[in-house]
């Protein structure tokens, strides 16, 4: 039974997640509820290291929904770019359960909090989905799924803030417009092509050729998924977002939603696209990277003006989101490896910074810079994982920041373009500002009077060590990260699949004549 | 509540009716349209209906919440349990031929369809009825015996 | 023990102690203890090590891979070894001070001092003994980080400016010049490794390679070139410990050797005479010591003045660098070992007399040689050493660097190095002569500060602030004499073979 559960690997690992999403909220206990979605979530770790480990050396995982063979159905289709990012998005929202369980005990009521693990696992669904799908339409279905649970997950914040409401109408709003830009896109491409499934779009998009539909197409996929990642200045909703939810959903949404868009982004270019056309060479040219440039700085040094850590870690994302399309606007493999290697690298020290905060909410209720005084002397812990995690935001040699600014740095160079590197380096002075400050004032300054504030719980503090002892070992031994990175660069950069005949994990019988349509 | 004498017979008399269109859409949409989502809508209308004419407290009694919260989970499992089964016989997840016989795959296309409508149809009439619940139990701006 | 569990001890023992000091954190005896048995085992070690180099060995040790084909590896050439000397030596002299120094000030936060020391250190043995620029690069910024609780020791609002400066400028030179300067070699030459002759000739567009130089010697913010040297001063906040080791043992000299390493291993001397590519450098060095030895002589605050006096001294070793000639190498390294002794010697009595006295600023100190004399003659020794007399080790390397501006035909510069001695004599001797010659007679004539020892109308410091400095104004002197052994060390860098010895 197991050997053959292995052959429906790529639907499991969204579909399990499906399941157990309304099995939360059917039966009225909440820690039955945390419980299966635990295991759930589990199990989609567990598959997605399976996948990761099967598409390393290059080859694609192709599974069909329903029998039905690609174009007529859809397709899920795996290869090493999908599969970092189903790992990591995995990898978070296990890790995020044991400390949500504790964390919301004290953000709203307990009856509602079945709701909030339905919410969770339909966000995780959906993000998996995305990432998993090889059919155009199917992306938009899950995207919604994934956004829809997100503004409600946003708004679960608002006991704790009014404002957590506003945001998250404000988040609805924005992004609606966004999942609207990018589905009118795939219609145009449905429109002149009259396929859905993204391998056969490659194909038929090349025979179509540079006409003004595919031109349009192409921009409205890249602003609304623009919009979904944050790229300035579409990146509006994301301060008062990540602000104003629930600690553990902004931890879970800061390393997941950007980072799944901008697969999106890039498999939409790379694959479909496969820039054959002068308006991707373009675009990336003259708006994106000039886009990001404006992103890294802008946004760093509206953090450095921020009172609230949470808010600043927010502007801190958007300016990393920059550094990411820096990567790959670079129009290189290399760039593109620096840009995916980030993603990850990101996703894993910007998930140890707010579940660092979070605790601190957990203990004093606030995350203002002035009510941090003086914390690192009663919750050392804390406090040790937030300078880590800052510490990776900065670059310092041994954390996966390293890393990225490495590879950033050596893919601008070899570009030629030694002001892109100074331009690299000199944001992340300005993140040495902010992080400092964050830094000075939880060990320098004098605590104030009567503040109970007792280290926080090990259901909490375990999974922020999980990701700060992440962020040290990728930064240390980058093998895994490096090699994944490479491979799913490659991946994209090389012409579409249906060169390497995709493995076929399951024996899917043709349907036969007379289908039902 | 005597001048609501009217609308709350009609409103008796049209529930069964509609419902049976309701179901009426559901079951056509293999050859027409319709399907779970229409159907699931119009058979929550019913529902509605009988809010609006009877109170929230009468809709409460007749549709408990906790009913409609696995209403809402048991349509969606059903789906997806659909499509669950047909891993049981080695083929692809939502892959309908599995549900029958190998020698007649459309009659399993056929079932397929209707079992994953039915919890579609399911979902979003406890859907429809959820959302209504919720606005409608916002405290009222207007009393109801300034009509 | 092989040679490569040797070097990865070097840098693993001082790490893994500090697990050990954190938990004697309530056991002050003890914890000193741990402090000082470490430093003695890491001497120990680095002498065997220095054994096998003499021989003519170069022992390796490779970690893992960071990245592909950039690894964590080390190898030892008499320069890292040279350093690495003086590092382990004087880190036994600097921990023994700081019992006394931390003891006699009744500091707090002591665990957390020993703990970032000893991080220090290991961080310094790293830098020593990297194999590439990689290695080398990672240590630096852990040396940086681990520092910074240091300066901030006091955590007053004045400890913590001055710590936000030391910070700053060394970050921002590390990530803003140093990095992109690194990432650029590796594109143009695809190594990072350290190998005789340089790895950047004819792999880069020779124009270029002045700007090259430039981010590498901005980069190294730790050599305190102008003008990124504000944080030497800014770290005097720190407690004197802090300064001897910032100043004569870890922090600077990590700079200055990183500036030779760059000089030698990545560009090549060679590659550098023939294309002139140093040649600005030379003359930001010599600015750098002559306004550095000015300012010096403006201040009044003791430990500003020794500040300023290092910013000068380091200038030196960049300046020998730069000439591009053996002999320049050869004196620079000398002063790696020579100004470290000196320095550590008259920081150290700085130090003392702060704690005998609670005295900082010069002009207070009137007099106070004739209560304080073996305090006031190892700064003498010292200051000697400083400025460049013999019999002290001071005078060989200043002999070298002479030298090596006359082989490069830079008559100027050897003038730089005479005038700057003339200005060292004239920052420095001043306050061995008014704490001889000035100020009221008589033993009652000062209130001292209540950790004075008195003992017959000499009001000394706690013996173990007196002993540390005494004992490196005696290495002072040995180093005058031991000075050939030195030569001999470095001969093989500075005079590969195929050239020349004068």
């Amino acid at each position: 039974m197991l050997s053959s559960l292995s052959a429906h690997m790529p639907v499991l690992q969204v579909i399990v997640l499906l399941i157990a999403a309304p099995l939360c909220a059917l039966f009225g206990n909440r820690h039955l509820a945390w419980t299966i979605a635990f295991i759930a979530a589990l199990a989609a770790f567990v598959i997605s290291t399976f996948l990761l480990g099967s598409v390393l050396d290059g080859s694609v995982i192709s599974y069909h929904l329903g029998g039905w063979a690609p174009p007529w159905g859809i397709e899920y289709r795996i290869d090493a770019a999908n599969a970092f990012v189903l790992f990591i998005v995995s990898l978070i929202g296990v890790l995020v359960l044991p400390y949500a369980r504790q964390s919301i005990e004290r953000e709203f009521e307990a009856s509602t909090h079945t709701y909030f693990y339905t919410c969770y696992l339909l966000c995780l669904t959906g993000l998996l989905g995305v990432a998993a799908t090889g059919d155009a339409f199917n992306v938009f279905v899950f995207l919604e799924i994934s956004s829809l649970a997100t503004y409600a997950l946003v708004a679960f914040g608002a006991k704790r803030d009014k404002r957590a409401l506003t945001a998250a109408y404000n988040y609805l709003i924005m992004g609606t417009i966004g999942a609207t830009f990018f589905v009118i896109g795939i219609g145009f491409l449905y429109m002149v092509t009259g396929t859905l499934n993204m391998a056969d779009l490659a194909v038929r998009l090349a025979e179509v050729g540079d006409t003004r539909v595919t031109r349009v197409a192409f921009v409205f996929i890249l602003v609304g998924m623009g919009l979904k990642l944050a790229m300035f200045p579409l990146h509006l909703w994301l301060p008062n977002a990540y602000s104003y939810a629930p600690s553990a959903i902004t931890a879970f949404l800061a390393a997941t939603a950007t980072k799944v868009a901008l697969y999106v982004l890039l498999r939409f270019t790379f694959t479909v696209f496969q820039f054959d056309f002068p308006v991707q060479e373009l675009t990336f040219e003259y708006v994106v990277m000039p886009l990001a440039l404006v992103a890294m700085f802008a946004a760093s040094i509206a953090a450095v003006f921020q009172k609230d850590v949470k808010r600043l870690l927010a502007y801190s994302s958007v300016a990393q989101v920059g550094y990411m399309l820096l990567g790959v606007a670079l129009l290189t493999e290399a760039g593109l490896t620096a840009g995916i290697i980030h993603l990850f690298n990101h996703a894993v020290t910007k998930g140890a910074l707010f579940l660092a905060v979070g605790c601190f909410v957990y203990q004093i209720g606030s995350s203002r810079l002035g009510d941090l005084k003086g914390i690192g002397k009663t919750m050392p812990w804390t406090t040790a994982a937030l300078t880590a995690g800052g510490l990776s935001l900065i670059g310092v040699p041994l954390t996966v920041g390293f890393i990225s600014k490495w590879y950033l740095i050596q893919a601008s160079l070899e570009t030629g373009s030694l002001w892109i590197a100074g331009l690299i380096v000199a944001s992340s002075l300005i993140a040495v500002v902010y992080v400092w400050r964050i830094v000075e004032v939880a060990y320098l300054e004098p605590a104030p009077e009567g503040r109970k504030a007792k280290e926080a719980p090990l259901s909490m503090i375990l999974p922020t060590y999980a990701l700060v002892a992440a962020s040290l070992y990728f930064g240390i031994n980058s093998e895994l990260t490096s090699s994944a990175a490479s491979q799913a660069a490659k991946a994209l950069y090389s012409a579409t699949d249906l060169a390497v005949p995709p493995m076929q994990l399951t024996p899917s019988d043709p349907p036969s004549e007379g289908a039902v349509q | 509540m005597d001048h609501h004498f009217i609308l709350r017979v009609v409103a008796k008399m049209l529930m069964p009716p509609i419902m049976l269109y309701a179901l009426y859409v559901q079951f056509h949409g293999d050859f027409g349209p319709g399907g779970g989502f229409q159907a699931g809508v119009i058979f929550a209308v019913a529902f509605i209906l009988y809010g609006l004419v009877f109170g929230l407290d009468s809709l409460r009694r007749v549709v408990p919440p906790a009913i409609v919260r696995a209403g809402i989970a048991l349509g969606t499992l059903l789906y997806a349990g659909t499509g669950i089964y047909s891993f049981f016989k080695g083929k692809n997840y939502l892959d309908y031929s599995a549900l029958a016989d190998a020698d007649n795959p459309v009659a399993g296309q056929h079932l397929g369809i209707l079992l994953v409508e039915a919890g579609v149809g399911l979902t979003v009439a406890s859907v429809m009825i959820a959302v209504f619940v919720a606005f409608a139990a916002r405290a009222p701006e207007i009393k109801d015996t300034d009509w | 023990m092989s040679p490569e569990l040797a070097i990865t001890l070097t840098i693993l023992l001082p790490a893994a102690a500090t697990l050990l000091l954190a938990v004697l954190d309530k056991r002050p005896n003890l914890r000193e203890a741990v402090s000082l048995l470490t430093a003695g085992a890491l001497f120990v070690i680095v002498l065997g090590l220095l054994q096998t180099v003499l021989d003519g060995a170069q022992p390796t040790a490779h970690w893992f891979d960071v990245l592909p084909g950039l690894s964590l590896a080390f190898e030892i050439e008499p320069l890292g070894m040279l350093f690495g000397v003086v590092a382990a030596g004087l880190w036994i002299v600097t921990a023994l001070y700081s019992i006394g120094y931390m003891r006699g000030n009744n500091e707090t936060n002591q665990t957390r001092f020993y703990i970032c020391f000893a991080i220090a250190i290991s961080a310094a043995m790293g830098i020593a003994f990297a194999a590439n620029m990689f290695t080398l690069f990672i240590f630096y910024e852990v040396l940086t980080l681990s520092t910074y609780p240091l300066v901030a020791h006091k955590e007053t609002d004045v400890a913590r400016k001055g710590a936000r400066t030391y910070l700053g400028i060394l970050i921002t030179t590390s990530i803003g010049f140093q990095l992109v300067a690194i990432v650029w070699t590796w594109v143009v030459a695809g190594t990072l490794d350290f190998e005789q002759g340089g790895i950047l000739a004819d792999k880069i567009d020779p124009t270029l390679l002045p700007f090259l130089l430039a981010l590498y010697a901005f980069g190294i913010g730790k050599a305190a070139l102008m003008p990124f040297h504000r944080w030497l001063p800014a770290a005097m906040v720190a407690p004197t410990p802090v300064s001897a080791l910032l100043h004569a043992v870890a922090v600077v000299k990590a700079g200055v050797f990183t500036m030779l390493k760059v000089g030698v291993y990545i560009f090549g001397i060679d590659l550098l005479a023939t294309t002139g590519a140093a040649d600005w450098l030379m003359w930001v060095a010599a600015f750098s010591i002559l306004a550095a030895s000015i300012v010096a002589m403006t201040k009044d605050n003791l430990k500003a003045r020794l500040a300023y006096s290092t910013i000068s001294q380091l200038s030196y070793i960049t300046l020998g660098m730069a000439l591009a000639t053996s002999l320049g190498v050869m004196g620079g390294a000398m002063h790696i070992a020579m100004h470290a002794m000196g320095k550590i010697t008259l920081f150290m009595c700085a130090g003392a007399i702060y704690v005998a006295t609670h005295k900082t600023e010069i002009s207070d100190m009137d007099g106070l040689g004739r209560l304080m004399p073996f305090t006031y003659g190892a700064f003498f020794i010292g200051a000697l050493s400083i400025i460049g007399l013999p019999p002290l080790g001071g005078a060989w390397s200043k002999w070298y660097l002479m030298l090596g501006a006359a082989d490069a035909g830079q008559i100027i510069m050897m003038g730089v190095f005479m005038v700057s001695s003339l200005l060292n004599i004239a920052y420095l001797l001043p306050v061995v002569a008014r704490g001889f010659f000035m100020g009221n007679t008589g033993p009652l004539a000062y209130s001292v500060g209540a950790a004075a020892v008195p003992s017959k109308g000499i009001q000394e410091a706690p013996l173990w602030c007196v002993v540390p400095p005494c004992l490196t104004a005696i290495g002072c002197l040995l180093l005058f004499f031991y000075a050939g052994d030195i030569y001999t060390l470095i001969e093989p860098v500075a005079f590969p073979e195929g050239t020349s010895q004068p």
